[in-house]
Formats: C-alpha cells, structure tokens, sequence
C-alpha cells in the first residue's frame, strides 16, 4: 500500500559541512504522503542538521532537494513554509505572554487590526479536523508544556503546512501527554498530512512511525519499512536497529542487577533534611517539610514528574536556594542557608539539570570550566590570586583523557562541544574533587544512550566507593537502575522511601502521579 | 592560528574606521567642503606635526585610565556609564586637597596621596549604585548615568562655593603650581599619565585574564546562574568590579588635573567616559587593543580640534566621525556573526 502513495519529499545526496566537521555526509531521505517517518539516531548524529536544511534554516553545501517532485532551494523557513513545510523546534518558539490566538498570528498577518474572530473560526476548524483542544484566548505561559507543543503544531496547520518536522517533540512531555500527543499525530497522518519525527528514542519511533530512517554520525546507517514486517517478525526489528545506530561502536557494560550486588545500607547519615520548607522563583511553596536521610555510600532515588519541587530541593541543598523553614545537617553539622561555597568546600558537589545555563559557561575554555570548584586552590592558583594556566590546562587535559570527552584539547571554547560532551564535563568536574555527597538532577537528560549509560555506571561506582548521591529525575529508568533507595516527590512533599527490591514500575508511577501517597507495607 | 585570530580581530574596527570615515567624507563633500582637503589636514594637523603627536599623547592618558576600569566591569557584565561623573568628583577631590598637600614632605608621598584621593573620589561616587545594584539589582546604567549629573552640579557647587580660590576672578580651585604638577617623561612634553594610563591598561588586561578575581569577574559577566553555582560571592565580586572601574575613573581625573589643568575650573567637563565607552567596546574589551584605538581617539579630537580653526570646520565633525565609527562596528560585528564579511563561517 505505500507503494502507491505519493512521494512529497526527495532529499538526494545531502552534504553539510561545519567548521570542517561534517554533520551531513551524502544522505538520502524521502517522505510519502500521509506518512510518519521517524529520523533514528544519538545526540550529534546529524538529525536536526538535515531537518534544519529540508526547513530552510540551513543550506546544503552539496544534494538536492525536491518537493512534490520539484527541485527547490530555501533560503529562509518562510520560504519552506510557503511549499507546505513547517517545523516544530526542539526549544518550544512561542511568546508565554501572548495568547495563543496571538502566538498563531505571529509572523503572518497583514491587517493592521487583528483579524480575531476570522481566526477563531479557523482555529476551532482544524482543532475540530484534528482534536487539538486548545482555547484561542488563553496565554501560552499558562499551558503545559504538552498543551504548548499543540499549539506549535496547530501553527503550523493555520499556515497550511502539509509536511511537519518536529524535532524532539516529547522530551519535554510527560509519559501521558505523550500517548494523547501521538494520538493527534496518528490522527494527522490519516488526514493526509506527512510527519517528520525526529527522535533518539527507539520505542517511541517505534509505536508511532511508518518508517523509520537511522542516521549514525552524520550518515544514513539504513532505513526500515515498519509495514514490510509480518506479525512474527516484528520481533527482529528493535535488534535491527540497534545494530544499525552502533555498528562498530563498543558497548558499554550494562549494570549488574542492583539488588544482587547491595550490601546492606550504612548505618552512618551523610545528610539529613529536617522539615525543609522553601519557595519557587515565583514565590509559591515549592517544598513541603521535607526530611530524609542518605547514608554512607547508597544512591537515593527521588522520583517525580518534573516541576514537583526537585529542582528547588537540589537548590536548597548545594546553597543556591534559601530554606524558608528546616534544617539541612551534612555530617552533623548545620550547612542551613550557608553560602555555596561554604556547603561545598565541606562536599556537597552538584550536577545540575541545566548544564548550559548553569553547569558551565560556553564562552570559556574546557579547561576554565573545570576550575569552578577550585580556582582558588593549589595547584591552579597561588596564594589564592594568580592563576596557574599551565596547571589548569593540564587538568583539563586530564579530565578530557579520564571521561573520554570529545574535545581536541582543553583550550577549545565549551561552546563548540556537543551537549553529551558538556555533561561528561560537568559529571567530570564534580567528580573529581571526591565528594561527601553528590547531588545529581536529571544527569542524563537529553543525552544519548552511551553516554547516559556512562554516566550511570558512573555514578554506581562512585558510591561503591563511600560517596552518597541523591539522584533526583523523572526518568523512572534510570531511577529503577541506579538507587538503592527510591522516594517520590510530589507536590513539593516527599512521599514514601522504598528499598529498592520492593519498589516497582507500577509502585513508583502510581506515588509519582499522586494516586496514592504510600505504598502498603 | 593565533595570527589569524589577532588578523580577524582587526579586521572590524579598521574596517569600521574607513566606512566611517568615507561616509564623513560625504558629509564634509555635501556641506560644500573638500573632503580630501579636510582629511588631509585632519591628518596633517593631528599626525603630522610636533604639537599635534604631543597632545593626542596626552589625551591618551585619561582615555587609557578609564578604559582600563570599563573593561574590567564590563568583562563583569555591569554597564557603569556613569565615568564621566566618578571622573569629575576624582578631579575636585585632587583639585580640592593638592593644594593644602603641596608642603608636605616627598614628592612621592605627594603624587601617591593625590592618586588615591583621586581613586577613592571616583569610587565613592560608584558606591550608592554598586550598593543598589548588588543588594535590590537595581538597574546600573540609569543608576550611574543620574549620579553623572549630581556630579555635574556638585562639583559646580564646589568650585563656586566652598573650594573657589578667588571669589571675584573667574570660579576655580587654587592654582597648583607648575613646579608640583605631574614631570614630564624624559625628552617630550608629555607627563607621566601617559605611562600610567598605559601601565593600567595593560595591567587591567593581564588581572582580567591571569588573576583569580579576574576569572570571577569574567565568570560573573558571561553567566551569572554559573557564577552563583561555582560559588562566587555575586553581591561583593558586583561591588568590587563597580569600585575598581569607578576609581580608574578618578585616577584619570587626578592624572588631568596634575597633569594637564592644574585647577578644576568652573564648566570644565571634558566627557572623556563618553568616548572611552564606545573605545572600548571597540577594542571588544581587549586591553592591548585600547592602546592603539585610544590614540586613534584622541588624534581624532586633537586633529578635529585644530582643524576647526584651520579649515573651518565644525569641532563636532569629529564626532560625527565618532558616532559613525560606532555604527559600522555595530554592522561588522553583525555581518562577521553572520559570516559575510571578510570571512564565511
């Protein structure tokens, strides 16, 4: 039946070079009409290099790309737009303080006066054609991140695209905005509208694609029919693909099962939380007298769908927060509303869930971001004033070779490094000054599987070696995989600790979405 | 490599300097003058003779002084465009106490008392807005830019009241004699602000890149979320960076009255922040590139100045010939982000 559908897109020999770095090197891609075409493959694979061509943002050094059979050349996304193609980044591109009526106009009304009720009707149109439920009039900053992400694509339907690309489109959703989110792009499929999906996860390109494209290092590594497979295949395909995203690259060693290899938990507390109250940026209650203890040496779990307080609770524990009310011991002694670097110097290393904006600064070299915990301390420095740049560098060096980052040396801008990159860096840099407690939020966000699997393993062989961490992050996963101990916070209060062998999937999503607040003994 | 960097960073203000200058030259042309005629004595006048070297040289000393602060708050990321005014109070501190210092006993001690009265007048003014800024983030620029004018008048206030020396002469401060101002520097006419001017900015360069507190500064400027994370004390590294750029500012104007003025008089407001500003956001913050772009502003004053009287025309031609500078550096920083100028990216 594909056979007989309509190719829209034809992209042919698509080469993309940066800085010498080759992002794009020869792929072909094409997408039929009605289709969803899911583009495979780890973070810096080339993905979004190829889509942001197809979209006009970029300009192919080499290939060709043809729509409805038609060879075309964008040079701007308004030129894509006009031919049908739309894109939906992976940063959401919508104004929080306008509405959505007005967000939707922006960029392609003419009238002087907005056009408020022509646009009403048309957006309860397709919201009927397509079931996007969304009101016109409401602001943007006040939806979900999930309801957003309607509204990027009911954009892109107000200016007749027919080709969606949408890059990335559920890494900010939860699992249950997922499931209604795809539901639409199935809906949109069927109605004759093709759908690029670009992801780096395998089960979601999976439950949702016609095909699927792998790209690995910026080339083409295969691509599957999905429809071409009977019942009793279906089975092979997963295999398949991994084969084809890591061909030759070397696995890495999967964690043993955790409950096996456990002793049992210390009864010496590195930290404790008593009662620790305190607010968000908007001034609202954002923890809710929370306590806990973390032991010598064990990973703490907290669990929880973003937004519920985890960030705050990090915050307030590395000193980059004030507690309202509570108190925070570390090793008996009382670290409450003490500077960062007080709460640091006596161990408490954090790796924050927003390494670009906070874990490092790109303007600076690798081996000046490696130094934020210690510029002011032998050997980078004497007498706590001039910096020792050939120290610092060779440290930089050091931490490149150890966590086997991707950087020339450690003179490069962190800029230019890829996010994986960056976050071994920050994961380096905490690490590397032995801490007492490690607090992690969201390590591996966004990263691709290697490198979330290095950082994992790495963060279980810290703690066999005495360091506490506190893993904070919704990625359920990761959380089963690496603690000891799990929690939940939700609505700012912690709910249950469970040892890890009693805590399940079912358990811990339940606590997580606020259905229950304790799980019977 | 590194030649190419170095190639690449020059590339911009010089090509920002001849767009500049052949637009003025339009100007010059369609308000019936000869432009050719007018570079050329701009150039004659300014470059080309004893007097015209000498005095861009020394103009070169405060621009220099209160470059080397501005680029250390700036590299901070705190916009204080308040110098003027910090100048000002620096100069009245000096023009105010050099005369009941003049007995003393060293020379040394002398030029050393004055420079820090200088240097803890124009940081006094940058209290109340490093104050502001650090503890309510309270916006610097609009900050500093008003303590600018109550500089202006309190200091007019100053010499026409407490500090005048001779009520019924024109209103100043008392006359510094010519034997305790600054010395000149061995076979010219230029005092010795020119190598302290230069010495601070080269200083300033090497402290922002080589120091512990160069790196916060820096930390600060480019991220702020990140500075907090590495643990840097925000409050005070903001206080100390408006501090320090507040008194090089107070410096330059110790350096201009013992060196150059020897009185603060009454409608004295030479504006010297107000070319630094652009001068050092031409340099892109680079001390080593102050240097020769403050000799190219001070020659253009120097040259702009002489030249209104040579060849009729106006003084502010120059800094029309300033503003546009500025312009096309604006539209080469804009075209080399996008890769179209000189080089693809």
């Amino acid at each position: 039946m594909s056979e007989m559908r309509e190719t829209v897109i034809e992209m042919r020999g698509i080469t993309k070079r940066f800085h010498g770095l080759v992002a794009n090197d020869c792929i072909d891609f094409d997408v039929k009409r009605g289709e969803i075409h899911a583009l495979l493959g780890e973070n810096g694979a080339g993905k979004t290099t190829l889509m942001n061509i197809l979209s006009g943002m970029y300009h192919a050094d080499e290939g060709k790309v043809y729509v409805r059979g038609k060879e075309v050349t964008f040079h701007s996304p308004q030129e894509a737009l006009r031919s049908g193609i739309g894109m939906v980044y992976q940063h959401l591109t919508l104004v929080p303080t306008l509405s959505v009526r007005e967000n939707i106009l922006l960029g392609t009304n003419k009238k002087f006066v907005l056009p408020k009720r022509d646009v009403e009707k048309k957006i309860k149109e397709i919201a009927r054609e397509y079931e996007i439920n969304v009101e016109p009039g409401v602001k943007v900053g006040q939806l979900s991140a999930g309801e957003q992400e309607k509204v990027e694509i009911l954009k892109l339907f107000y200016r007749g695209s027919e080709i969606l690309i949408l890059d990335e489109p559920t890494s900010v959703l939860t699992p249950l905005e997922v499931d209604d989110f795809f539901k639409i792009l199935k809906i949109t499929s069927d109605a004759g509208k093709s759908i690029i999906f670009i992801t780096h996860k395998l089960e979601e390109a999976l439950s949702i694609s016609d095909r699927i494209t792998v790209l690995r290092q910026g080339r083409k590594a295969g691509e599957i029919d999905l429809q071409s497979f009977s019942q009793e295949t279906k089975c092979e395909i997963p295999e398949t693909i991994v084969k084809m995203m890591f061909k030759e690259a070397e696995f890495v060693e999967e964690i043993e099962n955790i409950a096996c290899d456990k002793p049992s938990l210390s009864d010496e507390v590195v930290l404790n939380l008593e009662d620790v109250t305190a607010k968000n940026d908007r001034g609202a209650q954002a923890l809710k007298r929370v306590s806990f203890s973390l032991h010598r040496g064990e990973v703490l779990g907290i669990a929880g769908v973003d937004g519920n307080g985890q960030k705050e609770l990090a915050e307030v524990i590395v000193g980059q927060r004030k507690v309202s009310s509570g108190r925070i011991f570390l090793q008996g002694c009382d670290i409450t509303n003490m500077p960062v670097r007080f709460i640091n110097e006596r161990g408490v290393f954090y790796i924050t869930d927003d390494r670009m904006k906070e874990g490092c600064v790109g303007n600076f070299s690798l081996a000046e971001n490696a130094i934020f915990r210690s510029y002011k301390k032998e050997p980078f420095c004497k007498k706590k004033a001039i910096l020792h740049i050939e120290a610092i560098e060779a440290h930089g060096n050091e931490l490149i070779k150890k966590f086997s980052i991707k950087a020339s040396n450690a003179k490069v801008m962190v800029r230019t490094l890829s996010g994986g990159n960056i976050q071994k860096l920050v994961v380096a840099r905490e690490l590397s000054h032995k801490p007492v407690v490690l607090v992690c939020n969201k390590p591996t966000h966004g990263l691709d599987v290697m490198t979330t699997q290095f950082i994992r393993n790495e963060i279980r062989r810290q703690s066999r070696q005495g360091i506490s961490v506190l893993l904070i992050s919704s990625d359920l996963d990761e959380i089963m995989q690496v603690s000891d101990r799990i929690g939940v916070l939700f609505k700012g209060e912690l709910l249950d600790i469970l040892p890890r062998q009693k805590a399940t999937k079912e358990n811990i999503g339940s606590l997580m979405l606020g259905l229950k607040n304790k799980v019977q003994a | 490599m590194k030649l190419g960097i170095v190639v690449k960073a020059v590339l911009g203000p010089l090509f920002a300097i001849l767009a500049a200058l052949l637009v003025g030259g339009l100007i010059l042309f369609f308000i019936g003058l000869n432009p050719f005629r007018t570079y050329f004595e701009l150039f004659k006048l300014g470059m080309g003779t004893h007097l015209g070297i000498t005095e861009s040289l020394k103009k070169m000393a405060p621009l220099l002084i209160i470059s080397a602060g501005l680029i250390i708050v700036f590299k901070a990321g705190i916009w204080n465009i308040g110098g003027n005014g910090q100048f000002l109070i620096g100069a009245i501190f000096v023009g105010g106490l050099a005369p009941l210092l003049i007995n003393g006993s060293s020379p040394y001690l002398y030029f050393f008392l004055l420079a820090l009265m200088g240097f803890l007048g124009g940081a006094l003014w940058i209290v109340i807005p490093a104050i502001l800024k650090a503890k309510y983030e309270i916006n610097e620029i609009i900050v500093t830019m008003m303590m600018d004018f109550v500089a202006l008048n309190f200091t007019a206030f100053l010499v026409r009241g407490p500090l005048i020396a001779h009520p019924e002469y024109f209103p100043q401060t008392r006359l510094i004699p010519v034997g305790q101002r600054l010395p000149f520097i061995p076979f010219t006419r230029i005092h010795i602000g020119l190598i302290v001017g230069l010495a601070v900015v080269i200083l300033a360069h090497y402290f922002m890149k080589k120091t512990t507190w160069g790196y916060e500064f820096r930390l600060l400027g480019e991220n702020k979320k990140a500075a907090q994370y590495a643990g840097v004390n925000i409050k005070k590294v903001t206080i100390i960076a408006m501090l320090i750029s507040g008194g090089f500012a107070g410096l330059a104007g110790a350096n201009d009255i013992l060196g150059i003025k020897g009185a603060f008089q009454a409608e004295w407001n030479p504006g010297y922040a107000f070319s630094a500003i652009p001068l050092v956001f031409l340099a892109r913050f680079n001390g080593i590139a102050v240097i020769p772009l403050a000799y190219f502003f001070s020659f253009l004053a120097i040259g702009g100045e002489f030249m209104s009287r040579a060849a009729n025309v106006p003084v502010f031609f120059v800094q029309v010939l300033e503003a546009l500078m500025l312009i096309f550096f604006g539209v080469t920083e804009y075209m080399q982000k996008k890769g179209k100028l000189f080089w693809k990216s």
